[in-house]
């Protein structure tokens, strides 16, 4: 057989990469649309009161940094055909295990290594439970909080510090308005959010591995049937996708500077809906991951200048409304890739 | 299809997690105004969904409390708490541990001290709010003299233990006393007095005249008081300056234990223009510190309660001082008198103040520190009113 046909060659997805030349078209109108929107609201809350979009802006971005990071790794794991909802628990290992390496080390290179490699065993963890036990993948996923929570609880000690992660300022950019403070004068896990959207992106669509992850988590036969392995790419899927969690967990330490017991604080559920309200794709998890991290600044900036006097929990419970209404709303039309869950039984 | 639905299922499954955790703090609330049958149901409901997380949590409390009992073997062994000339005193902290650079380490270091002049002592960490009861009822069954638990949330189990154990004197830090109950201590603190010097000396510094306040929960008491003594202040010495506030929007659960949500709010603040930022919310308002202390001096930061100039180092480029609760000898003093015989029951007022300036002794301008020391006599007395009325 030639490599003449990408692998998927199958009619269930034949159709499919159609769609995703044409859909990509489509999306990016779309995007185009929802980015003038946002732009000319950005611009009339500016000439309102300049310091308070900025301050708002800024926080969006900052806020949505880890979602992204952790709604990236629930994305490559679902491409490649695997549920994880342990995201949350990579997420608390990476930050525990980022700590206290950047706390005994005092070396934050260091730390967000250690981070990346704790969140990417628990990945290969997933993996193997997915492949080789051909487990049912929620109940992985589940095992990994779990043990996230109770393994960090448990062994963490109070009283250590790390040194803390310096804001990376772009020089020249950092001082134009709005646009300055909002993308441009942030930690640098804040700027590897950014880059990791645009990467995924890239690496899914345009290259070889993008193709066979993809035909992995569709149909999973006719990828083995063109030889492309999918117990290794799964494996090594989750291993990638895992550095993402390890980074997003690392990303909380940016702001806090220090860990806390079950710090994620439901982080890596949100970056669930965010994914499925993202469609799968690195883009849609970026403008749904800003939306949560817009609804979390407007409720902090709602407060600081007592617009209305309403308990704070109220405006707390926004973003989780949300979640709601758009799982109920974009679940339904969400199409996941058609593989996921099932293990792949090799004949 | 299938699958569909199967992952929106857990997804539900996984929000009703977080929303089981939401829900808890609104019962410590409720808790609070002793609706008892709420509770129960509550605390039912909240059981149920959290099942698995409280099955490991109590390994967990287990592992642990093997470990400590393994330290204290001998001296469980050696001194029988049953015999009237020793002095027993058992601590219960909050949620967290015994080291948290706060509340519980402030009491624990009184209870320390009454442990140097003779006494034995001995600490459990809670590890779930469940918890609470059991952890009291522990040293109830040791037959403790005096037990000390640590916090606002632990105000009805202490007083449902209090009832249960007549000949046990407990001391509940940070528990207001509605009703004043013969062998329960309240240490209660006037937080609007520290809030309002704090807040005044924030008036005096700053640049901008925009000042900031990251806050634990207003569902606690106390940190609505730091706020408003706070408000008071800056009105006193600085009509004109802005005050920008938030409190946390979780529940007693993560209000205190998030300092991310800190640090990002912090950070909110100074893109506000505020120059000065008063974090009182434990966990959460360290986080702030730490995210002030990044802008290496050019703004300035105040904590709570202990001073955090010792217990948050990473905040020293920032700290100017801390609104202090002198929880160590409250606790002492409150032992001490049940010593002698005189044993306080209702509310026992401790002592607050302001911590010292340290590194920033040279940078505040003496007329201000001038001023503050003038000012601080006249509030703890209560010649200027804060504002607050609880």
């Amino acid at each position: 057989m030639t490599t003449t046909s990408p692998a998927p060659t199958s009619p269930a997805s034949a159709p499919g990469s159609a769609r995703s030349l044409l859909g990509r078209v489509r999306v990016d109108y779309r995007i185009l649309a929802g980015l003038a929107v946002i732009a000319v609201a950005m611009i009339i809350a500016y000439q309102w009161d300049s310091q308070q979009t900025t301050a708002v802006a800024a926080r969006t971005i900052r806020e949505a940094a880890p979602l992204i990071l952790a709604a990236l790794c629930g994305l490559i794991g679902e491409r490649s055909g695997i549920i994880n909802i342990g995201i949350e628990g990579q997420m608390l290992l990476a930050a525990f295990v980022g700590f206290m390496v950047a706390s005994s080390s005092g070396n934050l290179i260091l730390g967000v290594m250690g981070g990346m490699a704790a969140a990417s065993v628990a990945g290969l963890f997933l993996a193997w439970t997915a492949v080789a036990l051909k487990m049912d993948q929620i109940i992985a996923g589940t095992i990994i909080n779990i043990f996230g929570l109770g393994v960090t609880s448990f062994l963490y000690v109070q009283g250590r510090t790390m040194p803390s992660v310096p804001n990376w300022p772009i020089p020249g950019l950092d001082e134009l308005p709005l646009i300055g403070s909002m993308l441009f004068s942030h930690g640098p896990l804040t700027y590897a959010a950014l880059v990791a959207v645009v990467v995924v992106h890239v690496a899914l669509f345009q290259t070889r591995w993008g193709l066979r992850t993809r035909a992995v988590g569709e149909h999973p036969s006719a990828a083995d049937t063109v030889g492309v392995r999918v117990y290794f790419v799964r494996y090594r899927n989750l291993a990638i996708a895992g550095m993402l969690a390890g980074l997003a967990g690392f990303a909380l330490l940016q702001s806090a500077s220090v860990f806390n017991r079950g710090m994620t604080n439901g982080k890596g559920f949100i970056a669930l809906a965010v994914m499925i309200f993202g469609r799968y794709r690195p883009f849609g998890v970026l403008s749904a991951a800003v939306l949560f991290g817009f609804f979390n600044a407007l409720q902090a900036q709602l407060q600081f200048r007592q617009a209305f006097d309403i308990p704070p929990q109220f405006f707390g419970m926004i973003p989780f409304v949300f979640t709601i209404a758009v799982l109920a709303i974009a679940g339904l039309r969400t199409r996941p890739p058609a593989a996921i869950g099932q293990p792949y039984e090799k004949e | 299809m299938r699958t569909k639905w199967l992952r929106l299922l857990a997804l539900l499954a996984a929000l009703s997690l977080v929303a089981a955790a939401c829900g808890s703090d609104d019962d410590d609330t409720e808790a609070g105004s002793s609706d008892d049958t709420a509770e129960s149901t509550d605390d039912a409901a909240e059981d149920d969904a959290m099942e698995e997380d409280d099955a490991m949590e109590e390994d967990d409390a287990m592992e642990e409390d093997d470990a400590m009992e393994e330290d204290d073997a001998m001296a469980d062994g050696d001194v029988p708490c049953e015999e009237d000339d020793v002095l027993c005193v058992g601590l219960v902290t909050d949620v967290g541990t015994i080291d948290d650079k706060s509340f519980n380490q402030s009491a624990w270091e009184g209870v320390q001290q009454l442990g140097d002049a003779g006494a034995h002592v001995d600490f459990i960490e809670t590890q779930d709010s469940v918890d609470y009861g059991t952890n009291i009822g522990t040293f109830v069954d040791q037959n403790y003299d005096v037990i000390v638990t640590v916090g606002f949330a632990l105000g009805e189990a202490t007083l449902e233990a209090a009832t249960a154990n007549p000949d046990t004197y407990f001391v509940g830090v940070d528990q207001f006393q509605g009703e004043a109950v013969d062998n329960v201590a309240g240490l209660i603190f006037p937080e609007d007095q520290a809030g309002f010097l704090a807040g005044a000396l924030a008036g005096l510094i700053t640049e901008t005249g925009t000042v900031a306040q990251v806050l634990g929960t207003d569902l606690v008491p106390p940190v609505v008081a730091f706020k408003e003594g706070f408000d008071g202040g800056v009105a006193y010495t600085n009509p004109d300056a802005t005050i920008i506030a938030t409190y946390h929007p979780g529940g007693l659960d993560v209000a205190f234990t998030d300092p991310t949500w800190g640090a990002d709010t912090a950070r909110q603040a100074l893109d506000n223009g505020a120059d000065v930022v008063f974090a009182a919310g434990g966990q959460t308002g360290n986080g702030g510190l730490a995210e002030v202390a990044k802008e290496g001096g050019e703004a300035f930061c105040i904590g709570v309660d202990t001073d955090q100039w010792e217990t948050v180092p990473e905040a020293q480029p920032c700290l100017v001082t801390s609104a202090m609760k002198l929880i160590t000898p409250g606790v002492v003093d409150i032992v001490n008198a049940w010593q002698a015989g005189d044993a306080p029951s209702g509310n026992f007022i401790g002592d607050v103040g302001l911590a010292s300036y340290h590194d920033f002794a040279s940078v505040i301008p003496q007329d201000i520190q001038d001023q503050i020391e003038e000012l601080t006599p006249m509030v703890l007395s209560g010649e200027v009113s804060t504002g607050y009325t609880p």
